[in-house]
């Protein structure tokens, strides 16, 4: 092992290669033998050397790295292995998932903030997403420019750099969005009913969901009896267990530009000629969007939301720079994989953190499995 | 009337539009401005939009920064050389789904797809103890070596796409002529699938470019971090001030590149040639 740590890993890299070329040949020729084996041709036999050749860098790749650590994560998720002490691992059976299910108050945080997102912030997504995307439909002068700028927070994404600017801009007190909020509110008067009206839903909606992760609802009794906020109120972003989900919701939605582009899609697939028959008998602007656009357009609702879903349940890098340290905030923001990392990396439990892992995986697939099924009864696949 | 409703509509969706594209555009614009402000202005009660007296004080202090000069450098290093390990190998992989008949396909291209549904980050704990196991805690190694062994299905998956639309003739008429397959996903198939290459090229990057979480668990060292980690050290959330104007240089200096490739790949990718296999 060298100590210069970029001429390790070109070196490493080239073994790397080396590794690949040497199985795939491996492979290839095993599976040319087992054709010849069961009496393919010799154009077959070919052809299945080739196939088995160019495939192998994903098939040896998927057994290093996905299938034997499955393999052992669920083995040691049944057990205590930790990776500071040398001992080796104890089999202690379902405690760990006993600890996380029914005790686990971090754990079960990071669920009930999951679905505050997937519940609150996916749906807002996507509206947003639709609505800029049949904006853009209406073939606008510059619609290039505006597509980029709707995409670019998807490029700048959750890059630390772009999570801190939003840092910056969610300020309490000196922050631009919470500036303009105030100017905005000293200068019109309904715009400042408005925004307490949006506060005070949105703070009634996150103490609700407090209330789940903690199992006490004193915080959501005290937010209804407060009723509407004073004229001064603005929203407290990173600052109170209230607003720290709100503002990951914020961040989602200001990225929702890949699901525009996927709606897009979706209508310019719409054949042309519905739109003209629906002119012809008359139908406005709302008809047009509520009779014919959005049945044609469930498909890629769909496929948004679950692809929204998976993300919602991976998100990571806006905890980790937001609030990371900051314990008061911490419980009411967290993520599954947040609290993964943290039970993983930070106490180095690989027993727990292994279970945390397969239970994010089968909440995943679970979840999935309940769209594809729920999917009959509203996603409209006729026309295609 | 009828002509004059529709000028007010046509009003209404630009300023529609516009106040988007503003509120989109406006993280970048700050991150820019707030860059070049004194320390005073960005903690100021008042609203400065762009700052009176720019300095570029902030961006003479991070060149003199050896630690975000290394994390920059480390980024680009590591990116560069993941970048084109996972670009080629998913290539391969690519040509195998789609330009070669071989038995099992339809099931290995299955599990491919498969594997879209498992989130990487499930495989971190039992990853960290394999890379832990090889000594490759503290390296390049665990964030390099893995896109090798064409890591990303989804990316698989586009190219495929791709390659399976051109006309398996033009496989046909090579082999006619002695060429062998290697010869033809190199000298055929490549080049008719440049475009789609730029963009699984473009979303590579902005992953990799954009990397926390693996970084974070494997580099350790601090002369070993990326930009994003090395940045995310900047935000103390224990200190009472932040250097806010050093920070938003450094992010600002992050983002540069993702500009960069954004503006040459956008006509790949907002032209919706990603998605046009999705229908169904």
């Amino acid at each position: 092992m060298t100590q210069n740590p970029y001429i390790d890993v070109l070196l490493n890299a080239l073994l790397a290669v080396l590794f690949i070329i040497i199985t795939s040949f491996g492979l290839g020729s095993l599976a040319r033998y087992l054709a010849k084996w069961t009496g393919a041709s010799k154009r077959k036999q070919e052809s299945t050397f080739a196939g088995y050749l160019f495939a192998s860098p994903w098939i040896v790749g998927f057994l290093i790295f996905v299938i034997i650590p499955l393999g052992y994560s669920l083995f040691w998720s049944f057990t205590d292995y930790r990776v500071t002490d040398n001992a080796p691992p104890n089999w202690i059976g379902l405690d760990n998932y006993a600890q996380l299910i029914l005790k686990d108050t971090g754990f079960r945080s990071s669920i009930v903030n999951t679905l505050f997102l997937t519940s609150v912030g996916l749906p807002v997504m996507i509206a947003v997403a639709l609505f800029l995307a049949v904006l853009l439909n209406q073939k606008t002068r510059g619609e290039r420019l505006f597509r980029m700028a709707f995409y670019l927070p998807v490029i700048l994404g959750f890059n630390t750099a772009v999570l801190l600017s939003w840092r910056l801009m969610l300020n309490t007190g000196t922050g631009i969005i919470n500036q303009l909020i105030r100017a905005l509110s000293t200068a019109f008067p309904p715009f400042s009913y408005l925004t307490r009206g949006i506060i005070f839903i949105q703070e009634l909606i996150s103490a609700f969901f407090l209330g789940i992760s903690s199992g006490k609802y004193a915080l959501f009794n005290r937010v209804l009896e407060a009723g509407l906020p004073a004229a001064n109120r603005v929203p407290l972003w990173v600052e109170s267990p209230l607003w720290s989900k709100m503002s990951v919701v914020l961040l989602m939605v200001w990225g929702c530009g890949a699901m525009m582009l996927i709606f897009l899609t979706g209508l310019n697939n719409i054949p042309r000629e519905l739109h003209d028959a629906a002119d012809v008998d008359g139908a406005n602007d709302w008809q047009h969007f509520w009779k014919i656009s959005f049945p044609l357009l469930t498909p890629y609702v769909f496929y948004n939301l679950v692809v929204g879903l998976i993300a919602c349940l991976q998100i990571f890098e806006p905890i980790y720079v937001l609030y990371r340290d900051n314990q008061p905030l911490v419980p009411s923001a967290i993520s599954m994989v947040y609290y993964l990392w943290q039970a993983s990396f930070r106490n180095f439990e690989i027993g727990y953190g292994s279970a945390i892992s397969w239970l994010v995986l089968l909440l995943i697939l679970m979840v999935t499995a309940i769209q594809f099924m729920l999917q009959k009864r509203w996603v409209n696949y006729e026309l295609y | 009337m009828h002509t004059a409703w529709l000028i007010i509509k046509r009003i209404v969706l630009y300023i529609f539009l516009t106040g988007a594209t503003i509120m989109m555009c406006f993280p970048l614009f700050w991150m820019i401005s707030s860059s070049l402000k004194t320390l005073q202005e960005t903690n100021s009660p008042g609203i400065v939009l762009v700052p009176a007296h720019p300095t570029l004080a902030a961006y003479i202090e991070i060149f003199h920064n050896t630690d975000f000069l290394r994390a920059y450098f480390n980024s680009v290093f590591y990116t560069t050389l993941a970048l084109i390990g996972t670009l080629f190998s998913v290539a391969v992989v690519a040509y195998a789904f789609s330009r070669i008949k071989w038995p099992g396909r339809n099931v290995v291209f299955f599990l491919m797809l498969s594997t879209m549904m498992i989130p990487s980050q499930a495989l971190l704990v039992p990853q960290y103890v394999f890379f832990n196991k090889l000594h490759w805690i503290g390296s390049f190694n665990p964030i390099v070596i893995p896109g090798f062994f064409a890591g990303g299905a989804a990316m698989i998956f586009l190219l495929r796409q791709a390659m399976a639309q051109i006309p398996i003739e033009l496989d046909e008429s090579a082999f006619m002529d002695g060429a062998n397959h290697l010869l033809v996903f190199w000298e055929i198939i490549l080049p008719l699938v440049k475009a789609p290459l730029a963009i699984v090229a473009t979303f590579l990057f902005v992953g990799l470019w954009n990397s926390l979480l693996a970084p974070l668990i494997y580099l350790q060292t601090v002369s070993l971090y990326t930009l994003p980690v090395y940045v995310s050290t900047l935000y103390n959330i224990n200190s009472a001030v932040q250097p806010w104007p050093t920070i938003m240089t450094a992010a600002v200096l992050t983002t540069v590149p993702l500009m960069v490739v954004f503006f040459f790949a956008q006509r790949y990718i907002l032209e919706g040639i990603v998605i046009s296999g999705l229908k169904g």
